[in-house]
């Protein structure tokens, strides 16, 4: 049996912005591809779509999973078939809270269900989801200069 | 890092990397698992290498391949970036709505 050890990427980032605009940067389609994406489809609702072009092709895909306007936010995150990436849609997750801080907002992220390097070496569904989410987060077949920095 | 990227981008190669996940194999045990030319595998081989991905090691007279697990670390820290990055714009994009709103309402 294996024992998978996930790793994953957490940031805290204060804004001075209050919870209400924040959150509608993460669930309003038109306001989210202004910090990510070049389109979006956001079905804010529990089992509702997220869909956003990252950059030309590559699709991030998965749904909404909770939603407490203006707190916290948990969404599933994965690639679409007509990426580069064959990994799952919605096979990673992402919880966003948000917490007031005088006018403005602690921002809590994190992105979870990635394996680490030393799972990869006895965990095979993990190396291949590996690969392809990183394949991806290098912008696919040509990274050239990060077409993700260029929003 | 840009090699590495580009190296991860070729679906041959993503495939030879998951076939030395686990076991150190010959260029020829891993050409037999594809249609394409052995100086093709060959030159996947060494795009790899280059790239930190891929370890070779020399066994009398064959050469063996295993993936390297460190190279995969290094790209793990390229998506850390990137959402370094997209939070970075979340947070200037957020800011600026709020000082129109606060604007508005002076």
């Amino acid at each position: 049996m294996h024992t998978t050890t996930e790793t994953s990427i957490e940031r805290e980032i204060a804004i001075a912005a209050s919870p209400e605009t924040v959150w509608e940067f993460l669930v309003d389609s038109e306001k989210s591809t202004r910090w990510m994406g070049l389109n979006a489809r956001l079905d804010p609702r529990p089992g509702g779509e997220y869909h956003v072009e990252v950059c030309p092709g590559q699709t991030a895909g998965g749904e909404f999973v909770q939603l407490d306007p203006p707190h916290r936010l948990v969404w599933t995150w994965g690639w679409d078939e007509g990426s580069t990436s064959e990994v799952p849609l919605g096979s990673t997750t992402i919880e966003v809270t948000l917490v007031p801080q005088g006018e403005g907002t602690l921002l809590h992220f994190t992105h979870s269900g990635l394996p680490s390097a030393d799972d990869l070496k006895s965990h095979t569904h993990g190396w291949e989801h590996y690969l392809e989410r990183l394949t991806v987060a290098a912008g696919g077949e040509d990274p050239g200069p990060d077409p993700w920095a260029e929003r | 890092m840009e090699a590495a990227l580009k190296a991860m981008a070729a679906p041959h190669r993503r495939r030879i990397l998951t076939l030395v996940r686990d076991d150190e194999l010959t260029a020829g045990a891993i050409a037999a698992h594809f249609d394409v030319t052995r100086p093709a595998v060959s030159q996947h081989l060494n795009v790899l290498k280059e790239a930190g991905l891929l370890s070779e090691r020399r066994n009398g007279t064959r050469r063996l391949y295993r993936a390297r697990p460190q190279g995969l670390e290094e790209l793990r820290s390229f998506l850390e970036e990137f959402w370094d990055d997209r939070l970075e714009a979340l947070k200037t994009e957020a800011e600026n709505e709020e000082r129109t709103k606060r604007a508005h309402d002076d």
